[in-house]
């Protein structure tokens, strides 16, 4: 058999390298060609409704009232001021029901595993009937058919005459900084301070010397002690403020609007259904082993999942509950149905009768998608943190 | 070598046959209802006051849902806008079309079911069918007063039966030619409420609209959402940054402000001339979103398959056209089956969305809508939860579906 000492060169369009190269100029040519297609369109959509297509309107006066404002705002104020309210209105839902949805998620998941047959049968009932009901409906129906339906203001329900719930507001209790607040601050972050330092030093101390750190009670009580002392020295320098109805107003206290309540507790109940899923699965899918082993060891049922489950399980369930929380973050759009200005209800007022609908909803998109990003950044640096611990 | 005790009472039943069977399982021994209580309702002091807590809890919810359901509630305004709720203002002499698109529907269901293997008829599942058919004839004959309606409904019932029958008998044979049917029914579907002189998109409303979104929705964003996913892990670099800046984008954006932008300035980027419903444009909406998240399963899809599959279709020469179709895909869309449905709930739920737009008479628009009307003012939560029930009762069921075709496909198991 004879061997062919040199191949016959390759043709061109056979030709890997050049192939892929095509390929992909091709692609960018199609690309390109839709591009130009589109402002072409736009040019002229825009020229024929004789709209434009800068971003001169943002000073323009925005011209419609907002009732729940987080900052400072009138119907006068230009539009960005609008977008601001709108953006912090979002993150105010957002932020908060992050923190409450974690909470209420964590304890379904763990009601989910109780060896309590009705405390598991519940929980499981809770994510069946939340986790299959859109969450816009539940969203209309906390505003319409719950907060509406309360009374109102003038005959606001009172509870221990704390807080007063009406069909416009909630308010509740909240504190208040007196004179030399300022001062009882900064002795309170001393005071952290000093704690984590000695939280360092005790745990520092039990790994050297094998001594019991009680590293709670060290800094707790360190922490206590300084913000007893700075208390004292400012002067009362923190009150309780407790809300009063007047007429037809409230004073004191904070003051949640129906809408923001509305939407706030929707979400929470929502998210918190899934994220319980995400704790359930997440802790199921350790595998037996671990639990007998941490047995084994002679750990207590508290310190097994202290220190083997949970360490585990969340770095399995942390990029889950990452997309819950941005679910979550997206679903404040849904204050859209209920009057609350947040990002898109904001930006739904700034283009009707205005027509600047493309500039106007690119942007909100724009600065979903900063949210987004901010949040998935956060937390995987959790996630980091968390699968590093422990693996020395 | 010494044993843990427990480990001995294990040898002594292994050295000893004839001894009692409790030792080897002991969790078999059926408990005593009593003993049943006490270790799962009241094991501690700290258990048994959950227990309490929550039993008590519970029944104080469920007496106030069944004293509403039952006592307070004034269901008029459902018996009113029924038909509103299910198809809107789709006009009654066209009705005809959205019947036999639930009659196809219910034949094929009824086959499709037939093929399965049969589940034994347990006392409990006897117990269930009969509460969950008891409830909903009780509840039809209740709000249905026309009678022509009702019959038509039996008629779907019986076709449902009796196709899951005609399954049954043909077995196996049927299973192919069923895919193919599905596939062609969800166009027909389409294609019958619109075509031959039928009723233009803007009338079609309710539940009714929900539904062929959703559809609409999953069936054109497939082929795409797979060309993004191959994009995406393609090694050609501009193909794989659009791809994922594209599926990024949809991803971190709310539906609601995609629908709002579908519907308020998509337009602008369209050809002159070309003016498109409103109910199309949030059709479109629904399918770019869609594509990006089936892009993102059927990567995740992709990801299941082993190296070596890649590696073994190129040693045999073939193509990539012809290595995707032959060896990758098959085994990369088998896994992604589960999360293809979940995906579809969730697509079918967010239809509810459309609200947000507030043009549209999606079924929560016309929920919305009916206690605008003088004579029912203040029935809101009569006017929602028939909607939400019914959201919730087509995405449950769906949901225990899945679980069940989860475990058939054998995820990760082959």
């Amino acid at each position: 058999m004879e061997v062919v000492a040199t191949p016959p060169r390759t043709p061109l369009w056979r030709n890997v390298r050049f192939r892929r190269v095509l390929g992909q100029v091709l692609f960018m040519v199609l690309v390109l060609f839709l591009v130009r297609e589109v402002s072409f369109n736009l040019q002229f959509n825009t020229a024929a409704r004789r709209q434009g297509l800068g971003f001169g309107f943002l000073d323009s006066q925005a011209g419609f009232a907002i009732s729940d404002t987080p900052i400072e705002y009138s119907s006068t104020n230009p539009v960005s001021r609008a977008f601001q309210v709108g953006f912090w209105n979002t993150i105010r839902v957002a932020g908060l029901g992050i923190v409450l949805t974690t909470i209420l998620g964590l304890l379904l998941g763990i009601a989910r595993l109780s060896p309590n047959w009705l405390v598991r049968k519940l929980s499981q009932g809770y994510v069946d009937l939340i986790r299959n009901t859109p969450v816009a409906v539940q969203v209309v129906f906390w505003w319409s058919a719950i907060f509406l339906a309360l009374p109102r203001i003038q005959e606001s329900v009172s509870i221990f005459d704390v807080a007063y719930v009406s069909n416009r507001s909630t308010v509740l209790p909240w504190f208040r900084l007196e004179e030399g607040g300022g001062i009882w601050m900064l002795s309170l972050a001393a005071g952290l301070l000093g704690a984590a330092l000695l939280w360092r030093w005790r745990s520092h101390v039990n790994e050297r010397t094998g001594e019991p750190h009680h590293r709670v009670l060290w800094s707790t009580s360190a922490l206590l002690a300084v913000a007893a002392l700075g208390f004292f020295v400012s002067g009362t320098p923190m009150e309780a403020d407790v809300p009063d109805l007047l007429g037809r107003n409230y004073l004191g206290g904070v003051r949640l609007s129906s809408e923001f309540a509305a939407l706030l507790i929707a979400l929470v109940i929502y998210t918190a259904a899934f994220i319980a899923e995400i704790v359930r699965g997440s802790i199921q899918a350790i595998s037996r082993g671990q639990h007998e082993a941490a047995e084994a060891l002679g750990l207590r049922r508290g310190q097994q999942l202290r220190f083997v489950i949970l360490p585990q399980a969340l770095r399995i369930a942390i990029p889950a509950i990452n997309s819950q929380y941005l679910n979550l973050m997206k679903n404040s759009s849904l204050g859209v149905l209920i009057g609350f200005y947040e990002l898109t209800r904001v930006s739904k007022s700034i283009i009707t009768g205005r027509g600047n609908n493309l500039q106007v909803l690119l942007m909100t998109m724009g600065v979903y998608l900063a949210i987004s990003l901010t949040i998935s950044l956060f937390m995987n640096l959790i996630n980091r943190a968390v699968t590093t611990r422990g693996v020395r | 070598m010494k044993r843990p005790a427990s480990e001995e009472g294990y040898e002594l039943t292994l050295g000893e046959p004839e001894g009692p069977a409790a030792q080897v399982a002991p969790e078999a021994v059926p408990a005593t209802p009593g003993e049943w209580v006490r270790k799962n309702l009241f094991s501690s002091f700290w258990s048994g006051m959950l227990t309490v807590v929550t039993a008590l809890l519970a029944a104080w919810i469920l007496a106030k849902a069944i004293g509403f359901v039952f006592v307070d509630a004034d269901w008029s305004v459902l018996k009113a806008n029924l038909r509103v709720y299910m198809v809107g203002r789709f006009p009654l002499e066209e009705m005809w079309r959205v019947w036999t698109d639930v009659y196809v529907i219910a034949l094929l269901a009824g086959l499709s079911r037939g093929v399965q293997p049969a589940m034994p008829w347990t006392l409990r599942r006897v117990v269930r069918w009969a509460l969950i058919l008891g409830v909903a004839v009780a509840v039809l004959l209740y709000l249905v007063e026309s009678s022509r309606v009702l019959i038509m409904l039996a008629a779907a019932v019986a076709l449902m039966v009796a196709g899951a029958a005609i399954g049954r008998r043909l077995g196996r044979v049927l299973r192919k030619p069923l895919i193919f049917a599905w596939i062609l029914a969800f166009p027909f579907v389409v294609i019958l409420l619109r075509g031959f002189g039928g009723v233009k998109p803007e009338n079609w409303g309710g539940f009714l609209l929900n539904v062929i979104v959703a559809v609409v929705a999953i069936f054109v964003s497939f082929p795409i959402g797979l060309l993004l996913a191959l994009g995406r892990r393609s090694t050609l670099p501009v193909v794989r940054t659009f791809s994922v800046g594209f599926i990024e984008f949809i991803r971190g954006v709310p539906l609601v402000t995609l629908l709002i932008f579908g519907v308020f300035a998509f337009e602008l980027l369209l050809p002159p001339g070309l003016r498109l419903p409103n109910i199309v444009l949030a059709m479109i909406m629904f399918v770019v979103f869609s594509s990006a998240y089936v892009a993102e399963i059927v990567r995740g899809g992709l990801q299941g398959v082993p190296e070596g599959q890649y590696e073994a279709s190129r040693a045999l020469g073939l193509r990539y056209p012809r290595m995707m179709r032959s060896i990758v895909l098959p085994q990369a869309l088998r896994n992604t089956i589960p999360s293809m449905i979940s995906h579809f709930i969730s697509l079918f739920k967010d239809t509810s969305l459309l609200v947000g737009v507030g043009l549209f008479s999606d079924l929560l628009s016309n929920a919305g809508r009916a206690t605008r009307d003088l004579a029912f003012v203040g029935l809101e939560a009569e006017a929602l939860l028939p909607a939400a029930f019914m959201f919730w009762a087509v995405a449950y069921a769906m949901a225990r579906w899945s679980q069940r075709v989860e475990k058939r496909v054998g995820v990760g198991e082959r």
